[in-house]
């Protein structure tokens, strides 16, 4: 039982000694943990309180200030509905209902089972792309699925997102 | 030298200082411009746009408490448009703030409420936001400021109420954050006023609101409960949970009984004559608007329904009532056989001066004895060096020039618990760059401030100094001219440091030669530096050793007679200094006068108009050994004491039992006074008026809050006259205190000039000066100073102001005098059945430690296992591995902990470090009338293991 919490007491020690950013900030080191583990547990504030010669009340504070940051574990996967302007233009919203119906949710969040984390985004940089998502941070839209668009394009993602729940591997 | 600054203000030419914002030049020439986030005292921050202004030739409206002065600004602060804007900015403060308050045609012009007791709401609020629901009404800065600048709340009730659960798990507070305007008071004040930080903003935008890390309890968040956030808030977020809805009729400033820190305390009182609410006044010299968990939330003994009421005399065996008059002259005829040293008197931790006085005035005249002394005297040995050496025994400067302290040394000492306002000034040096040197076996808070924690073997803390005071000569990083000019026996000391040897020093305590010469460097290289010392790790035959070497180190730096420097040492009683002063100890008399001095016997005998017996009497430390020994038969003792059952002086009850007769004054039925033969009910701190002396020699005055009600208890002076007077004794007419306090003036050179009126002439904080129509009875007033000073002694004549530094002048013998120093050996602390030392450590907040919240009786408990550390080569001397429950038991404890090993141990100790907000749960619900006087204190205790079995 220990050993996980070890293991993750390591893992965010590591994230926070392995930063690229030029300054190390409380909040560079909050986006370093998230990147390793995929949200701040509470010992990770507690841990960037200690790195950055801070208090966990001014950490506690910078966290939960920033919205991008989850203080639960997320799903197995992520998905991430792009709603940017051109996306909404192209049919994110479409994509978005489609996906929230697959997966039983109502708004953003976590499937019960903590199978797949879904949330929306507001541009993931491909609007070229568009109308895309984003599946464990690689880009899926028209051009990844070999130019599908439309009604096709979305019973494909559903598709994709069916299998991450299911566990097979996704395409 | 500030520049002075002229400027205008809605026409008023006022002259200030450079540095100072619009606001604060406004408020000092007695011009409001309302405010909300803004508190005096804090650094501007500008979040709630009320105090907006415009600046001629200046764009927008800035807000006038971020904006700084400068020569020749016109300023208005109250056009129609800046009107307009402030009634805006209120609407949109109060979209979120249950405001029925506000609008209900039963409240007048001043937002009084007029609701009778039997009169139905007429608002249709829910019940939950009415008026009479808010932990403030009628003492709301939003409402007044909403009334002030004239909102005209056309569009009643239109708030959107937040719905979020008021939280009352934790101990002492009310967190209401419907309530919360979120202007940033609290958590400034935690951080830039306590030097804390234990709340913070928490989420942004519409939801933002502020609180604890992870948003679940104080208790985890590092919060030492001091009050602070309470004391600023401006509506009734957060608010004390004790008395909560209840309203002041009166407020009274007086003096904090709990430690000698001395805080002036304004004490609400309501119609029923109790004291509600303590809220520290914010220009006092001696807190600075801080208070502590103790003053601000351990005063409701005064309420207690368990006081005495009457005199108890035992007839029979047990203890009956009985009227003054029976009590006292049975008294008097007791205490009549048992003159001279057979009788010994013990006066109060928390004796006035006057008191005090009078005690050893009893003993002294009446029963011809010295055989008096006060409870807290247990470490006499922490004051006589410094008497010995530099001339007065007390500590040197003032708590507030520890701020700009470049070094701080602590000794054994928890100062954020036992003296926490002296803390306070401690953090923000630090705060602001301060190097701070902690000197202690145990973990406490400061040690998480210090920028190095040394940690000798118990014992040998003199020692350790002793290597510190060679490392400066050694390297030469005297203050030579301090030396030269003002410092006598050098050579002296230099010779008797030739014994510590720096590797030997090594071997003795513990502490690396690297860490020792860093911690001299660092002690000698950033003047001016200060020691606060309580002596609290360090055994008795060690403790003139280590004052000594403290002495030696102060004025080898040159730290001694300049701001910002100096020693303090830290008694734990409220008045020791007083006691001091006036005598109240076996060897002296009033004014350090030596008892075996025979002029100085001469004089106080032709003033007393007896012989004064001589020699030096028995103390608190040695008393109950003669009681034992037959050769103390009766004694008269004054007020409960820490002392009395924390162990120090081992089990005075039951020795207590053997004297032929004992007198008890008390508020309460101690475990003392239950086997008095008579017990005379005393007041409380609030019920009477006289002086105390705060530890930086600050006398200040104890007001009367109260009248003594429901019940026949009298004040202690009061009664040892009566005493006094029924065994004919002479000089025991006062009819008050302020007449006592004008005899020892007379008699002590360096109180001469201090007298109850003049102490008293120093009005309360909530008197404006300046400002008589001062539109907010709910906000504080800044005035120019001069509030609730006391006056520091030496005070010689009627026209001193006092002295904060001593010796900036000189020393009294003309030079400093250096205290050669012995190498002493390491005591043993240990006994057989007992082998290891413990080493207890509280802090406030402990990242490395799992722990958990769970909530138990509606209030939130700290969940964990403790660790105890202990060496490797020990534990395996005791088959003890890693993880394995261990139970330490002392002679009156057990305390299970899980085995951590670690080389970091001294073989033969074992250390835990406790959290802060555990004690806090046990504080509140505690059963003793008076729990914040018995918070249990940190010692070394003798122990032994036991492995449990799992």
């Amino acid at each position: 039982m220990t050993t996980n919490q070890d293991d993750q007491t390591q893992k965010i020690g590591e994230a926070l000694a392995n930063q690229s950013a030029r300054t190390v900030t409380v909040l560079s080191s909050l986006l370093a943990i998230e990147d390793a583990i995929g949200y701040i547990p509470p010992r990770a504030i507690e841990q960037v309180a200690a790195y950055t010669d801070s208090t966990i009340n001014d950490v506690w504070g910078v966290a939960s200030f920033y919205t991008n940051f989850r203080f639960t574990p997320p799903g197995e996967h992520t998905v991430e509905v792009c709603w940017g302007p051109t996306c909404h233009l192209l049919g994110a919203q479409e994509i978005l209902q489609a996906a929230l119906q697959a997966l039983g949710l109502s708004e953003e969040g976590d499937t019960p089972d903590g199978k797949i984390s879904l949330k929306y985004n507001t541009c993931l940089g491909a609007c070229s792309q568009g109308p895309v998502i984003s599946v464990d941070h690689k880009i899926i839209g028209p051009q990844a699925l070999g130019g599908l668009k439309g009604d096709a394009m979305v019973q494909r993602i559903i598709e994709i997102i069916s299998q991450l729940k299911t566990g097979a591997s996704n395409a | 030298m500030v520049s002075a600054i002229t400027l205008a203000i809605d026409g008023q030419e006022i002259v200030t200082q450079a540095g100072k914002t619009i606001l604060q030049a406004a408020m000092e020439a007695g011009l409001y411009i309302p405010y909300l986030c803004y508190y005096p005292g804090m650094k501007p921050f500008g979040a709630c746009r009320m105090c907006v202004v415009e600046v001629e030739n200046g764009r927008g409206t800035p807000a006038s408490c971020t904006t700084p002065v400068a020569d020749g600004m016109v300023v208005s602060t109250n056009t129609p448009q800046l009107q307009d804007l402030r009634k805006g900015i209120t609407e949109l403060v109060i979209s979120e703030h249950p405001h029925g308050c506000l609008t209900c045609h039963r409240t007048d012009i001043h937002g009084a409420n007029l609701c009778g007791p039997e009169d139905i709401c007429l608002r249709h609020v829910s019940v939950t936001d009415r008026c009479v629901a808010c932990p403030k009404n009628e003492r709301c800065e939003l409402k007044d400021t909403t009334i002030f600048v004239g909102t005209g709340l056309t569009t009643p009730l239109t708030y959107k109420y937040r719905n979020l659960p008021v939280l009352t798990q934790d101990p002492f507070y009310d967190l209401d954050y419907n309530l919360c305007i979120v202007c940033g008071r609290c958590v400034r004040a935690c951080e830039e006023l306590r030097g804390d930080s234990a709340i913070t903003f928490t989420d942004r935008s519409g939801i933002s609101l502020v609180g604890p890390a992870h948003g679940t309890s104080l208790l985890e968040s590092g919060s030492e409960f001091c009050g602070s956030c309470i004391d600023v808030c401006p509506v009734g977020a957060l608010v004390e949970s004790d008395y909560k809805w209840e309203k002041a009729v009166e407020n009274v400033s007086t003096t904090c009984p709990h430690c000698p820190v001395g805080c002036q305390l304004k004490l609400d009182v309501n119609q029923r004559g109790k004291v509600i609410r303590a809220i520290p006044e914010l220009e006092a010299d001696a807190n600075h608007g801080q208070a502590c968990f103790k003053g601000k939330f351990g005063l409701d003994f005064i309420n207690s329904r368990n006081r005495l009421t009457t005199p108890l005399v035992r007839r029979n065996g047990s203890l009956e009532e009985a009227s003054w008059e029976e009590a006292l002259s049975l008294v008097a005829e007791k205490l009549s056989g048992y003159r001279g040293d057979q009788f010994a008197a013990i006066g109060s931790y928390r004796g006035t001066n006057e008191e005090n006085y009078l005690l050893q005035k009893f003993a002294r005249v009446v029963m011809g004895t010295n055989n008096v002394d006060h409870s807290s005297n247990i470490k006499p040995e922490m004051l006589e060096p410094l008497g010995e050496a530099l001339g007065y025994q007390a500590a040197t400067n003032p708590i507030w020039d520890l701020e700009d302290a470049k070094c701080i040394l602590t000794i054994g000492t928890n100062t954020s618990e036992e003296h926490n306002v002296a803390a306070v000034p401690v953090k923000r040096a630090v705060k602001k760059g301060a190097k701070l040197i902690v000197i202690d076996s145990r973990e406490v808070e400061l040690t998480r401030y210090a920028t190095t924690w040394i940690r000798p073997k118990p014992g040998t803390d003199a020692m350790l100094l002793g290597g510190m005071l060679r490392v400066i000569v050694d390297e030469v990083l005297e203050d030579e001219d301090f030396l030269k000019d003002r410092c006598e026996n050098l050579d002296a000391l230099k010779h008797s440091l030739w014994r510590f040897d720096i590797n030997k020093i090594e071997d003795i305590t513990g502490v690396s030669q690297d860490d020792i010469r860093l911690a001299a460097r660092t002690f000698a290289e950033n003047s001016p530096a200060a020691i606060l010392y309580a002596l609290d790790t360090v055994p008795q035959s060690q403790r003139v050793d280590c004052v000594n070497a403290l002495v030696d180190l102060a004025l080898i730096t040159g730290n001694v007679g300049k701001p910002n420097a100096g020693l303090y040492p830290l008694r734990p009683g409220t008045n020791d200094q007083g006691s001091w002063d006036v005598g109240c100890v076996p060897n002296l008399l009033p004014g350090y006068q030596a008892i075996d001095d025979v002029s100085a016997r001469a004089a106080m005998q032709q003033v007393w108009g007896v012989d004064l017996p001589s020699g030096r009497g028995v103390g608190i430390n040695d008393v109950f050994q003669s009681v034992s020994a037959g050769n103390v038969k009766a004694m008269l003792v004054v007020g409960d004491s820490p002392s009395f059952s924390n162990g120090d002086l081992g089990d005075i009850i039951e020795t207590a039992q053997s004297l032929e007769f004992l007198v008890v004054q008390d508020t309460f039925l101690t475990g003392l006074a239950q086997v008095a033969d008579v017990v005379l009910p005393s007041v409380t701190f609030a019920e009477k008026e006289g002086t105390f002396t705060n530890l930086e020699r600050r006398v200040q005055p104890l007001r009367k809050v109260l009248d003594i009600q429901r019940t026949e208890s009298r004040p202690d002076w009061w009664i040892i006259c009566e005493i006094a007077k029924a065994m004919n004794g002479q000089g025991f007419d006062y009819h008050c205190p302020a007449q006592i306090l004008d005899e020892i003036s007379s008699l002590i050179p360096f109180y001469a000039g201090i007298t109850y009126q003049r102490l008293l002439s120093k009005k309360g904080l909530l008197v404006p000066l300046l400002m008589p129509n001062f539109p907010l009875p709910s906000q504080l007033h800044p005035s120019t100073g001069g509030q609730n000073a006391g006056i520091q002694w030496p005070c010689t004549t009627p026209e001193d102001e006092g002295n904060s530094v001593l010796y900036a002048e000189g020393f009294p013998s003309g030079k400093a005098r250096f205290i050669p120093l012995e190498m002493g050996e390491a005591p043993t602390m240990t006994t057989a059945d007992f082998p290891f030392l413990f080493l207890p450590g509280r802090v406030l907040h402990q990242s490395q430690q799992e722990m958990e919240i769970v909530v138990a009786g509606q209030k939130n408990h700290i969940q964990r296992d403790e660790l105890l550390k202990l060496h490797p080569l020990d534990a395996a001397d005791m088959g003890i591995n890693e993880e394995d429950w261990v139970e330490v038991i002392s002679h009156s404890e057990r305390i299970r902990a899980k085995a951590r090993l670690t080389e970091e141990a001294f073989r033969g100790t074992v250390s835990a470090t406790f959290l802060f907000g555990d004690l806090m749960t046990r504080l509140e619900s505690s059963e003793d009338p008076d729990p914040m006087s018995r918070v249990p204190r940190l010692p070394l205790t003798p122990v032994r293991l036991a492995k449990l079995e799992a």
